[in-house]
């Protein structure tokens, strides 16, 4: 498995409270990769030290093989680094800080001249590249942010909370930024707060709390590790007890039961059993009007980790 | 393909110098020093007329006023400059987007020292370009306007002295106020202790080992008293007017005397030592060379060894 960044056993304290505990975060390569934890959990500490701004008291941390330090340049040569509720000089214009900030990556001026109005344009600032960036909007920063954090095409992308301040249209475009980067071969590191946002887009998530790493995998890894069971809400037209018997035979499936058009099923796994119970209602004439899969969440995952954190905590 | 470490350390200078000037900083430096030049040329025609004296010809005027800002100016140019330059980064929290570029922070204190240097020569070249014609203007042909770049040399050197003590403040504290009044602090402070053990000790030689204006001398005269001839202070403040005197004048010896304040006198005419001008010169050019180099690697250093906690 190819690591696109990488910490052993970071540990990160401040005075007598320990921030980041012997953290093992793994983010695979070319994936969006959720950071979730609960307010002051470690993962703004964490990041700060990928980013070159904090120091491990210890442990280590790599971004694409290359040790992090305060002051190593090169493992941020490849990487670009959105901090949450980011602050730019005000009395530069957008275009100058990303030619400048373009320039520090030892990005040509020819490179800079195509890839400066690019990226404005991609966080939808291209009209207001002229303006100084004290006259922009709490979310033009943000969208500023964005697009420096995207300068040099970036093999690793680091968001902390990219989408704080942002009007729902602001953050249904970042997602789709953050897709579409990943599309093009990036690892993102997405941290928030958010767990429809990051639910959303993030293939893989690492849970934390109270700088301990809780669960790592994909959301179904997890509910499964976590001995969850999906449950399955269907609004069927057609709907008959033959059909809810044919289904109640189904491998996967540990119970169902029907109320007029509503059927409820019980799944024995977390797995996504939506296509074949799909299929199977449909091969018996019945349409389905609405299917919803609970219990499998990333809310409920999130929920059920941090609580029973919390619990061992207080024991 | 991706561009050399030169063009990066551009970069940085180019982002502090426009920041500089956009934030006005250079803008005020200039109502600051141009006021003072301004001043200088003025106060000697305003008193010829409320006097009722008539203005007479100075072909000198411009080379003996010299740096005429003096140390106040000279420290007070340096706040203006430098006293946000890294400590304001942090305060606005611009420094978090800077630091996590790949530019190492050696780099970006170099450039910002760079751009400081560079604000700084462009405001004094002003100054004494301005200086020179107005002084042409109202005291008639000039001497020696070919020494002015001597002047702006020397000024550039003593006023750097405090561009590098505010910027490793600035870096050490993060705070912008801190470095201001950290540096007035030592200005104030060092010059007091100096300048009080001189006083006692007979000792006033150690002035010129502190950021200020040195201990004073006079040049030595054919006749009259030891201490009858101009005065002549040794401190770094003082590097541009030396310089010239060196260069008119290259034989300079300068009288120091013994101030003994329990003794209550200046003491006597054989209680003082001298020192030839190249020496006074080389001392305190010596001296904020070191205080330069000695200042900025604490800046440095503390840049190096920050961290972004908030």
């Amino acid at each position: 498995m190819s690591l696109a960044i990488e910490t052993v056993d970071l540990t990160r304290r401040f005075g007598s409270r320990t921030a980041v505990d012997r953290l093992n975060l793994r983010v695979r390569k070319g994936t969006i990769h959720g950071f979730l934890g609960p307010n002051g959990a470690g993962k703004t500490t964490t990041i700060k030290i990928l980013a070159g701004l904090l120091r491990a008291d210890g442990g280590e941390a790599r971004v694409l093989g290359e040790k992090v330090g305060t002051d190593n340049p090169r493992a941020r040569q490849r990487m670009g680094y959105m901090p949450e509720l980011p602050k730019f000089p005000k009395y530069l214009t957008g275009r100058e800080l990303l030619d400048l900030y373009g320039r520090m990556y030892g990005i040509g001026k020819e490179r800079l001249r195509e890839m400066v109005p690019r990226l404005l344009g991609t966080v939808g600032l291209r009209e207001r590249e002229d303006s100084k960036i004290g006259e922009y909007s709490k979310g033009m920063q943000q969208r500023f942010g964005l697009a420096q954090a995207l300068l040099d095409d970036p093999e690793v992308v680091i968001l902390d909370e990219p989408t704080v301040g942002l009007d729902p249209v602001g953050m249904v475009e970042f997602r789709d930024i953050i897709k579409s980067v990943a599309g093009k071969g990036a690892t993102v590191l997405l941290s928030s707060h958010l767990l429809y946002e990051v639910q959303q887009v993030c293939g893989e998530v690492t849970i934390i709390d109270r700088g301990v790493c809780l669960a790592s995998g994909s959301p179904q890894e997890l509910s499964s590790k976590l001995g969850r069971k999906a449950t399955l809400e269907l609004e069927v037209l057609n709907l008959t007890d033959p059909m809810v018997e044919e289904i109640r035979k189904m491998p996967s499936v540990e119970g169902a039961a029907r109320e007029g058009a509503k059927l409820t099923i019980k799944l024995s796994t977390a797995e996504d059993a939506r296509p074949q119970i799909s299929r199977q209602v449909s091969a018996m004439g019945g349409v389905i009007v609405s299917m919803t899969q609970t219990g499998t969440g990333l809310e409920e995952l999130f929920m059920q980790l941090v609580s029973e954190s919390g619990k061992g905590e207080a024991r | 393909m991706s561009e050399p470490v030169l063009y990066r350390f551009m970069a940085i200078v180019r982002y502090e110098l426009l920041w500089n000037v956009r934030k006005k900083k250079v803008l005020g430096l200039l109502i600051l020093v141009f006021s003072l030049a301004t001043l200088s040329l003025a106060l000697p025609v305003a008193l010829s007329s409320i006097y009722d004296r008539p203005l007479s010809a100075d072909p000198d005027h411009v080379i003996n006023a010299g740096a005429f800002l003096g140390e106040v100016g000279f420290f007070l140019v340096a706040i203006v400059i430098s006293m946000n330059s890294v400590s304001g980064e942090f305060e606005s929290g611009t420094i978090v987007p800077l630091l996590s570029k790949p530019v190492s922070r050696t780099t970006i204190f170099v450039g910002k020292l760079c751009a400081a240097l560079v604000t700084l020569s462009a405001a004094y070249a002003l100054l004494f370009l301005y200086l020179a014609v107005g002084g042409t203007v109202v005291f008639g042909p000039q001497n020696n306007l070919d020494l002015v770049p001597v002047l702006f040399a020397g000024s550039i050197a003593s006023t750097f002295v405090w561009v590098a003590i505010v910027m490793a403040i600035g870096s050490a504290s993060k705070s912008s106020l801190t470095a201001a009044l950290g540096a007035f602090g030592i200005w104030l402070g060092l010059s007091l202790v100096t300048g009080i053990y001189g006083a006692f000790s007979g000792e006033t030689w150690i002035l010129t080992y502190i950021p200020g204006g040195g201990a004073t001398g006079y040049i030595a005269q054919a006749s009259g008293g030891p201490f009858s001839g101009p005065a002549v202070r040794t401190g770094i403040a003082s590097i541009a007017d030396n310089l010239v005197t060196l260069v008119l004048h290259p034989s300079t010896v300068i009288n120091f005397p013994q101030v003994d304040i329990l003794a209550g006198v200046t003491r006597a005419s054989a209680q003082f030592y001298t020192e030839s001008i190249s020496y006074v010169v080389m001392l305190s050019v010596i001296v904020a060379a070191v205080y330069i180099v000695v200042f900025s690697l604490i800046g440095w250093f503390a840049l190096k060894r920050a961290q972004i906690t908030e």
